[in-house]
């Protein structure tokens, strides 16, 4: 470690030094007072004294303990007046914002003195060192200024702005969580520009005070890095925190059911080695937490590459080694949770383990409203449906008037039109419904379908080329409205999607074409029933990245959720009446138990959202020496891995010690 | 005891019994022959002993017949006279340092001196010899004169007790009074630490040339004598002289106290040679040393009593 003496508090030096050195001189002087002694006479004394002063000119330094004493007691007074600082920083005054990152590549673990600390812990020693040299000490700190704390990962949060009350700034730093999050440095600059800029109204392409110097707590990898630049007169000052770089991660999990074996579930993960030499890892499978397979032979994964700029074309890229694991196929019927280990130890962990919730099979509630004939109805049968129940119009109307939480998934108008539609997912055959800016103007007659957008989840395996339809509503919706096909002169098909009411709209009645004699209807019926039955599920069953909110349709009038997580957290999100639950962001990896009360259920059901951290960027856990921002390249400063404490108060308690020994030395040898 | 720091009171803390009869014994010797005041008043009770012979020589019409031998003139048949040493009473004159620079060491000299100058006084006065004792210093001269006898010894004591020592010594003046006085030839003791700034000889030379047998008896402390002793200087100190309250800030080493114990032998020997030239006797007496051993072994040895 090098110390550099610096003079961070000149004006409090000077007041220690004028309330430590009188006390010194007082002390010469004293000493100077020697103990007096009567003898018959000095007369011989005199004689002796100057033999010895004429046969020695100057003095022989004599070896005295207490020369020694007092010679230390000033050095050592100098050192504590001297406040020895790390080195690097810059000097005091002005304003400061501490960004500290809270990433995933953040939570690696170092090795410090026998023991491991993670690099958030050591950067907020840092920043909270920095704090205490800016402006704590106490007595004898000079006031430096005003410090702003950021902590950022996918988003960044003020956690204190700017002050000088070292208590706020402090408890604002030690209250940084590690999160799992990607790292974005471009929102934290955004935030603290926004606290750092004050544009003069006069003179916008001015500041009224000089921007805040910026310290960045971090490991250098950020996600963002090419998009930002420094503004004019803004620096940066990069504090790297870490050194380990040993990394291996898993960066995809998935599990399928095989088409031929329903009841077995197939995992497959891929994993990525970040080293620059091979490794050789063992992976561990468990289902609901029961480890139930292993690789059996250690998986190979290849060295990283770093491609060179010249063969690239461009920068230097790096190319982590990459591997893909397959398990054997395990019998698993109903819905589980998989984790995937890695049985190595690396620097980071929480890319060591990934989980996938592998739900089960959802078993949809339909009410068909008004179904004039049995197409529809043998069309729903034919799916995997819980239950399909029959309304009139009258009905759904009263059902709607009494504001009811209508108890169904989806709700399919077999052209009916009714006076109102609450929040919920229709398929809509027929009459125009009361949705907002449909604009109905008229009906067409003899249409043929002319463009469709094939890419719609709608129209997998159902083509409209052979469809024809003797009448149609003709509408011109507006841009609420995604038009999935059209006819000549208006949609035939289209999907509405507005807050929490989701609706497929098909503009002529089944019985005014030849569709139902396709199998494109089929299809597209059972397209609809699952786009509809399903929307706002289809992350769940993925998986939330962190950073991301869990969203989640509840069976409606669900109630009392309960939502617990990793690092004991637990929440009671809310659920709306019709069933949604959005809650987030999530901050860390890890399985999120969603324990909620269905509607006249006894027992609370469950639904299982897996986080992963899957990201190649924060698992390249290798510090970064120097990060790039536009045309500024700023060189990193190590922090140390230890806590350091200020020094200069030990040195002067030592000082006060061998004061105290050097004044008893010296009271022995005069006394007599 | 000499080494005692006990404040001397009373006759007893001068001179004790058994030291008393041990000096009943002892006498002080002159080497000199010197003419009493008191021409044969004093015969010696013990007859043997008192008359001294010196020498013959032939009568002369007009001696007294009463010394002629007769025994010679029966052998010889001539007359022969015997000549004895004169019996006069012998003049004991003590001076005794009384500046400040006595008053210091442990034990004290000046006690030490008094002690000592008690018993010598004790032996002059039972062998009745004319007992005179002066103390000087700079604020004047204390003397008692013409002690005889041993009954005399407690007024010797009382004017002891009653010294005390204070200012500078007044050596000089001291002597030179001492040499003017009446006091009578005879043996002179002096009793000082010699340790003069204005030097010795002359005040020593005004009493050397005046036919007294002198004794100059040094009386050092021994911190005088070795100050690195307990109760000597070490370390960091200022020095303060006890008579001219001059201050001189030593800082002790060995090479100084080397030093001081070459000035000391040098200032001593130079006395002793000083004194050796002019038959005058020197002794360095440390007051350490008991004042029993000094008369009955010291002193006999040196010759000043027998």
């Amino acid at each position: 470690m090098i110390l550099a003496l610096t003079w961070l508090t000149p004006f409090a030096g000077a007041i220690l030094a004028s309330v430590v050195i009188p006390p010194l001189l007082a002390l010469w002087f004293l000493k100077l007072r020697r103990k007096p002694r009567v003898v018959a006479s000095t007369l011989l004394w005199t004689r002796s004294l100057a033999d010895l002063r004429a046969n020695a000119p100057f003095q022989r330094l004599r070896p005295s303990v207490l020369l020694f004493l007092q010679l230390l007691l000033l050095g050592l007074i100098a050192v504590a007046i001297a406040q020895p600082e790390s080195t690097g920083l810059v000097e005091t005054g002005g304003r400061y914002v501490l960004l500290i990152d809270r990433s995933a590549s953040m939570n690696a673990m170092e090795d410090v003195d026998g023991g491991t600390r993670s690099r958030l812990e050591i950067a907020k020693d840092a920043a909270l060192e920095r704090v205490d040299a800016l402006l704590g000490g106490g007595f004898f700190s000079a006031h430096a200024g005003d410090v702003m704390v950021v902590a950022f990962g996918a988003r960044a949060e003020v956690r204190a702005p700017f002050t000088d009350n070292v208590a706020d700034l402090q408890s604002a730093i030690n209250a940084i969580a590690p999160t799992d999050e990607v790292t974005s440095l471009g929102d934290a600059l955004a935030i603290a520009r926004a606290f750092t800029t004050n544009v003069d109204p006069d003179r916008p392409d001015r500041t009224v005070a000089a921007p805040a110097i910026l310290e960045l707590y971090s490991d250098g990898r950020l996600s963002d890095l090419a998009e930002l630049t420094l503004r004019p007169m803004e620096s940066l000052v990069y504090r790297k925190v870490g050194t380990a770089k040993d990394n291996v991660a898993i960066v995809a999990l998935a599990a399928e059911r095989p088409a031929d074996r329903p009841d077995d579930v197939q995992v497959f993960a891929a994993l990525i080695n970040m080293n620059t030499e091979a490794v050789a890892v063992s992976v561990q499978l468990a289902i609901d937490g029961r480890a139930r397979a292993i690789t059996p032979e250690p998986i190979q994964i290849p060295a990283a590459a770093i491609i060179s700029a010249s063969s690239s074309g461009g920068a230097a890229s790096f190319r982590p080694g990459s591997a893909q694991v397959i398990f054997r196929p395990i019998a698993q019927p109903r819905d589980v949770v998989i984790e995937a280990s890695i049985l190595r130890k690396d620097a980071l962990a929480s890319d060591d383990v990934a989980f996938v919730v592998v739900p089960p099979a959802k078993r949809l509630r339909i009410l068909l409203v008004q179904s004039q004939g049995f197409v529809l109805a043998s069309a729903l049968d034919s799916l995997p449906i819980e239950r399909v129940d029959h309304a009139t119009g009258v009905e759904f109307d009263a059902l709607v008037a009494a504001q009811t939480p209508l108890q169904y998934d989806l709700v399919v108008l077999d052209n009916f039109a009714p006076k109102s539609l609450p929040s919920g997912r229709y398929l809509i055959f027929g009459a125009a419904p009361p949705l907002p800016e449909l604009n109905v103007y008229a009906t067409q007659k003899d249409v043929w379908c002319r463009v469709t957008r094939d890419e719609s989840a709608l129209l997998r395996s159902a083509s409209f080329d052979e469809l024809f339809v003797s009448t149609a509503v003709a509408t011109r919706p507006s841009k609420l409205w995604t038009i999935v096909a059209e006819g000549p002169d208006a949609p035939l098909l289209m999907t509405y999607d507005a807050g929490d009411t989701h609706a497929v709209y098909v503009t002529f009645d089944l019985l005014d074409s030849n569709w139902p004699f396709q199998r494109s209807f089929l299809n597209f019926v059972a397209n609809a029933v699952d786009v509809l039955g399903h929307a706002g599920e289809a992350i769940t069953a993925q998986g939330v990245r962190p950073g991301d909110a869990i969203a989640l349709r509840l069976p409606a009038g669900s109630a009392d959720a309960r939502l617990t997580g990793p690092d004991g957290l637990s929440v009671a999100p809310k659920v709306d009446a019709g069933g949604n639950l959005v809650w987030g962001p999530v901050l860390r990896t890890g399985l999120y138990d969603i324990a909620f009360l269905e509607k006249d259920k006894a027992e609370r059901g469950v639904r299982r959202v897996a986080s992963n951290l899957y990201s190649a960027e924060e698992s390249r856990v290798e510090p970064v020496a120097e990060i790039v921002l536009g045309v500024d390249a700023i060189a990193a400063m190590d922090v140390s891995n230890e806590r350091r404490s200020s020094v200069w108060p030990w040195v002067l308690g030592l000082a006060l010690v061998i004061l105290v020994l050097e004044w008893w030395v010296y009271q022995r040898q005069v006394r007599v | 005891m000499s080494g005692s720091t006990k404040p001397l009171h009373r006759l007893d803390d001068l001179i004790d019994g058994r030291l008393m009869s041990k000096l009943d014994q002892l006498d002080v010797v002159s080497r000199k022959i010197f003419s009493g005041k008191l021409h044969g008043e004093r015969r010696s009770r013990r007859r043997g002993q008192s008359v001294e012979f010196a020498d013959f020589r032939p009568y002369a019409p007009g001696d007294d017949l009463r010394f002629v031998d007769w025994n010679i003139y029966g052998r010889l048949d001539r007359l022969f006279l015997k000549m004895f040493l004169e019996e006069e009473d012998l003049s004991l004159v003590i001076a005794i340092d009384a500046s400040a620079s006595m008053r210091t060491g442990n034990p004290d000299s000046f006690d030490y001196c008094r002690r000592l100058a008690m018993a010598l006084g004790y032996v002059g006065l039972c062998n009745q010899h004319r007992v005179s004792m002066l103390a000087f210093n700079t604020e004047g001269i204390a003397r008692v004169s013409n002690l005889r006898g041993r009954r005399k010894s407690s007024e010797l004591a009382t004017w002891l007790l009653q010294l005390e020592p204070q200012g500078a010594s007044g050596f000089e003046a001291a002597m030179k009074a001492a040499a003017l006085s009446r006091l009578g030839r005879g043996v002179m003791i002096v009793l000082s630490d010699f340790m003069l700034r204005e030097g010795y000889e002359k005040g020593l030379g005004m009493v050397a040339g005046r036919g007294f047998d002198l004794f100059a008896l040094q009386v050092l402390s021994p911190q005088q004598v070795d100050p690195s002793r307990e109760g000597g200087v070490s370390g960091d100190m200022k020095l303060v002289d006890s008579e001219s309250l001059g201050e001189t800030e030593v800082t002790v080493t060995p090479a100084l106290l080397k030093s001081y114990k070459e000035r000391l032998d040098g200032w001593c020997g130079g006395l002793r040679q000083w004194c050796a030239r002019r038959d005058v006797t020197h002794m360095v007496v440390e007051s350490s040393v008991p004042v029993e051993t000094m008369m009955l072994e010291y002193l006999r040895r040196r010759g000043l009593v027998r």
